[in-house]
């Protein structure tokens, strides 16, 4: 944690990379820092006009000339006035185009990640860069970055009048610089590492509480309360130390900014009141200096404020970047064909697939199926059965071997292609938010009621979405329909896609025996017509399939028709025969 | 006023710092003050031709303001921002150990994330309240009361009328903090939104792909961006024309102390000095005038802060610790008489009159469909939640009088989806006492069967689970958590589907070894796998919240109700298992 943290990224690394965002807003950011500059120039015109009045009105008592100047400080303020909210608003613009385009990156970039990304990745962090990384970064960019050349121009600006004033009097008040070098230097080494470590310590604190929070229940159950309130206030202190840590050097670096200021207005009383004296200097000159040295530091205390938020930031565009530089597994090989069209012949050819190293849940694999087959896979909780699926959808890559659509090797076939052509129902139906009828059209956003309508009566769900208080347009919440329901609703979403392949996990038995018939009868309506492979886990499914595949172990046990697996009385015919005996059972009862 | 009653004590306790930070505040505050009348008698003086030791005492004595100056400010920083993070330190832990107390009925009211953001994102503002708003405040009110006082007492006339644009600036201030808040509502609420997108997005990811749903769920999102996009450039509109409006107010006064502080200078009304020292008054006018509006932000933002807080503070946990000394023993029968239960905001109970009892070191077992409430039974053993009406028994002891910590020590519990903590493997299973021998540990790993999958792993014992380490697969989390509850010793242990990750041959060595080392402890086994409960004692099919048959396994199958059509439909599953 504390290595990665460190040193993955540098931190002018990083900046570049922000930057580059703002590329294709360039004349828009020439633009902002253009007016930029010319706000922080106009705002330098009020001590240099005070001078002006000073030395050249006040002194021939010319009242004329200081209404004049008035009329120009007017004037100056006004076009201050819609220069700044010019700017204001067009960094905005930028800086809100740029999250625009950052975020909806970071969500494309995780919509093309593999399963095996979303496997290894909590959703709260994934989230946590979609939205909250994205936000921090935008403020980084229009304050943080902003105001820090703001700030610069000012600081330049102030230099440049007073040298423009009295170029003696400017080098004099120079003798404070180095001691203000020194101390920003002094100041920005330990900071930074203050702030580093803190947020180490706070993603550590937030980690440790949002575990406590999610597994409160074993937290009870094991009675861990006072422990983990141990911990936790532990972290919490170390966090305070390197909070205190960074209010102390707040606390020293602040006031010495004051005091070189001071310092710096000593100067111009004793050097410049010596002028003065000596007739060398003008009043007005003097008292310009004065509120321009107060002016001058204003900006560097502005910077060390902007610090926190730039540190904050850089960890935020770091696991951002983080994110894009993960590279997608499985890149799209082949463009996508216009009008592709599966017959829907399946091979799987000496297929080896691990999900890790070299752990290999599929050995060797081997079947195929004709178009318009269907197949029943049985196999031990862990044989490798949901792999199979995952394969097949190329959800996953197979490391050998190869799987041929029609005929074709499925790296030949681009996979948004593939997946168009088959539908997966899946035992845990994941439903999204919105009515029943987006649901079911969710791979045909443009199918029509009357179709979907059909199609639900094929596949026995009409009956309860009828029933629904508002039927097709129902929203779906928490518990309004069994898991029964959702079962069928899922069904009518595969085929609502007019799939060619059809791959389905049969649900367990979660549902009564009602649900449990018009499921099958669903099955049996789903698998016309369409190339289908079943996970079974009841009897009464192997009763219509084409052919089964006995799986173990990753490794094919029986495969065949049917038929013939029955004739050859292997382990497919010992588990159709208990089921007889079953049957018979009851029968004699 | 109460929300904000409640946080008092935190900072009660740190009155001394407050004081001296308050104090260090207003010595700084009127050095501040010092130096524009420092100028003006410098400006006044020049004229005269002063010597050079005149000159030095100005600088000398300028430079000691300046000392004084630094010490003053040094001060309230350390004081007062050390105290509100001496306080955010406080109240966190105060937080953590709450949230700890609270139970299951009010964490299902709960969203992890907003649970988090109120430690977070709420205490941050209440921090700043207490640190930033309350200085501030302070400053803002002493700087702008000593200043203005200072200008009148230059001259009154001049400074009545340099006052003019100022009203304007409080009232405007007073108006865009409000509508930059209803506005930033807004923004507030149309970020959940996208948060919400986003988190159904990767929650139903696999869904998506296989249906091919990636470029129009980028193009929802994209709409849900540029919305945002929109409703933030709603408060820039404001905030783009309250800054500057700000700094043209704060101009235009200056302009007028130019304009007739000049005029006045020429009519002889004041002196050079005078002009210019009212100038940098008005200079020290300009941040606490905006400072004002600022506190006014912050102090919106903390009192919703604090409200936020404050309601996870009020909450107050339903399950009532009676406390009491008596510690079952496990020498006696379980009871459960009369049990009903209602989740709250649901209509129908969830558990209907469950009558019960498990004798002492029996195995019952229970099956069901999802949602028939063997889980909430399990949980009211637990003291998760308090039954409705009807009590269970312990060792002939209602548990609503067993102490909870006596209570939780009594029973282990397994649940399908364990939550596991993101330490060493050896800490996770070591959870439930402090004291663990090498040895012991090791036992019940073996127990649970994890002794080969632990030499697999690159730290054995030591291995960090989590982001930090392994990925654990189902059925390794499973059996560390079976490790981590029969670690306590329980003398109830609880199996809630607890095995349904692991394959047939694996789940009856497990049961086998629990029947062997673990055989007088009383087990209840729930499961979808009949073959998990086959042996059990006794075993009920629970439907819709009731106990519906009842007996043991070849009762329940002769009798042929639903535990037969579920034992028929589990067939081949269950022959797959024995055969392969």
């Amino acid at each position: 944690m504390l290595l990665n943290e460190d040193h993955r990224y540098k931190d002018w690394v990083l900046f570049k990379r922000v930057l580059v965002h703002l590329k294709p807003y360039s004349s828009l950011v020439a633009l902002a820092i253009l007016l930029l500059l010319a706000v922080s120039i106009l705002n330098l015109a009020g001590p240099y006009l005070t001078k002006v009045v000073i030395d050249d009105h006040i002194k021939a008592g010319d009242m004329k000339g200081v209404d004049v100047i008035a009329g120009v400080y007017l004037s100056v303020l006004v076009f201050s006035f819609i220069f700044q909210f010019c700017q204001t608003y067009l960094m905005q613009v930028i800086g809100q185009k740029v999250m625009f385009d950052l975020r909806s990156k970071v969500f494309s970039h995780l919509h093309k990640m593999s399963f095996s990304y979303f496997d290894r990745n909590p959703i709260g962090r994934m989230i946590t860069r979609v939205v909250n990384d994205v936000e921090v970064l935008n403020e980084m960019l229009t304050s943080g970055l902003i105001l820090v050349f703001s700030d610069l121009f000012t600081l330049i600006g102030i230099f440049c009048v007073m040298f423009y004033l009295d170029w003696r009097l400017t080098l004099v008040v120079c003798v404070v610089f180095p001691f203000l070098v020194t101390a920003t230097r002094m100041y920005r080494v330990r900071a930074r590492d203050a702030l580093r470590k803190n947020r180490i310590h706070v993603s550590e604190l937030n980690s440790y509480l949002e575990e406590n929070i999610s597994g409160v229940d074993t937290v009870q159950c094991f009675n861990r309360e006072t422990k983990n309130y141990e911990k936790f206030s532990s972290v919490n202190g170390e966090r305070l130390k390197e909070d205190l840590r960074t209010v102390r050097y707040n606390a020293f670096y602040m006031p010495s900014i004051d005091f070189f200021s001071s310092l710096a207005i000593a100067m111009v009383f004793w050097y410049g009141g010596g002028r003065y004296v000596q007739d060398e200097i003008q009043l007005g000159i003097l008292v310009a200096f004065i509120q321009y040295l107060q002016k001058f530091f204003e900006p560097i205390r502005d910077l060390a404020e902007k610090f926190n938020i730039i540190q904050t930031a850089m960890a935020s565009s770091e696991r951002i970047f983080e994110l894009l530089d993960t590279p997608e597994q499985i890149p799209e090989s082949v463009p996508s064909e216009n009008d592709f069209k599966l017959q829907g012949d399946v091979e799987f050819k000496n297929v080896w697939f691990a999900y890790k190293d070299d752990r290999y849940i599929l050995k060797d694999l081997s079947f195929s199926l004709k178009a318009g087959e269907s197949l029943a896979i049985v196999g031990a909780t862990g044989s490798g059965k949901s792999t199979i699926i995952n394969a097949l959808c190329q959800f996953y890559k197979i490391e050998k071997g190869d799987i041929l659509f029609d005929g074709h090797s499925i790296n030949d076939i681009n996979k948004y292609d593939l997946r168009r052509q088959i539908s997966l129902v899946q035992q845990d139906v994941f439903l999204f938010s919105g009515s029943i009828l987006d649901n079911i059209r969710l791979g045909n956003q443009e199918m029509g009621q009357e179709e979907i309508e059909s199609i639900s009566q094929a596949v026995s769900s009409h009956n309860f979405i009828s029933n629904l208080p508002f039927k097709y347009e129902q929203e779906l919440n928490k518990g309004d329909i069994s898991s029964g329901e959702r079962q069928l609703l899922s069904f009518a979403r595969a085929i609502a896609a007019d799939p060619k392949i059809l791959v389905l996990d049969e649900a367990t038995s979660n549902v009564d025996l009602e649900t449990e018939r018009q499921i099958q009868n669903g099955i049996k309506e789903m698998t016309q017509g369409r190339t289908s492979i079943i996970i079974a886990h009841r009897l009464s499914t192997l009763m219509h399939v084409d052919k089964v595949l006995v799986l173990r172990k990753g490794e094919v046990v029986e495969f065949g028709k049917r038929k013939e697996l029955l004739q050859q009385k292997g382990i497919f015919y010992q588990l159709c025969q208990s089921q007889i005996r079953l049957e018979q059972s009851k029968v004699e009862k | 006023m109460n929300n904000l009653k409640a946080f008092f004590p935190y900072v009660r306790k740190y009155r001394r710092e407050f004081l001296f930070g308050i104090v260090a505040l207003i010595i700084a505050d009127c050095m501040t003050l010092v130096v524009p009348w420092l100028i003006k008698e410098f400006i006044d003086i020049l004229p005269q031709k002063p010597a050079v030791e005149q000159l030095l005492k100005y600088v000398l004595f300028l430079f000691l303001i300046s000392l004084v100056l630094v010490v003053g400010r040094y001060g309230w920083r350390k004081y007062m921002f050390g105290l509100s993070r001496k306080i955010e330190f406080d109240i966190l832990n105060d937080l953590f150990s709450h949230l700890l107390s609270l139970d299951r009925l009010w964490y299902q009211k709960q969203k992890t994330g907003d649970l988090m953001s109120r430690a977070t994102n709420d205490l941050r503002a209440v921090r700043e309240f207490f640190g930033l708003g309350i200085l501030i405040l302070i400053d803002a009110a002493f700087v702008i009361v000593m200043a203005v006082t200072m200008m009148i007492w230059i001259n009154v006339e001049l400074a009545l009328k340099v006052f003019i644009p100022l009203p304007v600036v409080s009232i405007l201030f007073f108006y865009f903090v409000k509508e930059i808040g209803k506005r930033h509502v807004a923004v507030q609420e149309h970020l959940s939104k996208i948060t919400e997108h986003v988190q159904e997005n990767l929650s139903g990811i696999r869904v998506l792909h296989a249906f091919v749903q990636e470029e129009n769920e980028k193009n929802k999102f994209k709409k849900l961006n540029q919305e945002y996009i929109q409703k933030n450039l709603r408060v820039t509109q404001v905030f783009g024309v309250f800054t500057p409006t700000m700094v043209f107010a704060i101009g235009v006064a200056s302009m007028i102390s130019l304009w007739m502080g000049g005029r006045a200078v020429i009519a002889n009304d004041i002196t050079l000095g005078s002009f210019v020292a009212f100038n940098g008054y008005l200079m020290l006018l300009s941040w606490p005038m905006m400072g004002i509006g600022y506190v006014f932000n912050l102090t919106q933002k903390g009192l919703v802060g604090m409200t936020r807080v404050n309601e996870v503070f009020f909450a107050k946990p339903s399950i009532i610790d009676n406390g009491g000394d008596f510690t079952p023993t496990g020498k006696g029968d379980l009871k459960i008489s009369g049990i009903r239960f209602k989740y709250p905001n649901e209509l129908q109970d969830a558990l209907k009159e469950i009558n019960l009892t498990i004798p002492c070191g029996q195995t019952l077992g229970i099956v069901g469909v999802i949602g028939s409430g063997k889980t909430t039974l399990a949980r009211l053993l637990l003291r998760f939640y308090d039954p409705v009406s009807g009590d269970i028994w312990i060792d002939g002891k209602s548990i609503q009088e067993i102490p909870l910590k006596g209570l939780r020590d009594y029973i282990g519990y397994v649940s399908q989806e364990p939550f596991l903590f993101s330490t060493s493997i050896r800490n996770n299973i070591a959870l439930g006492r402090g004291n663990a021998s090498d040895s012991e540990i090791e036992k019940n790993v073996e127990i649970a069967g994890m002794t080969s999958d632990l030499e697999s792993f690159p730290d054995h014992l030591e291995t960090m689970i989590g982001e930090k380490g392994v990925t654990l697969s189902g059925g390794q989390k499973q059996r560390i958590a079976l490790a981590r509850a029969l670690f306590k010793k329980p003398s109830l242990l609880i199996l809630d589907d607890s095995f349904s990750n692991l394959d047939s041959e694996m789940e009856e060595e497990l049961l086998l070894k629990l029947k062997t080392h673990f055989k007088d402890t009383t087990k209840i086994i729930i499961s979808h796998r009949l073959s998990t409960i086959l042996n059990a004692d006794n075993i009920i099919v629970m439907e819709d919240g009731s106990i519906s048959e009842q007996g043991n396994h070849s009762q329940l199958v002769k009798s042929g109700g639903v535990y037969a059509s579920l034992f028929r439909s589990q067939e081949l599953a269950r022959e797959m298992e024995i055969i392969l």
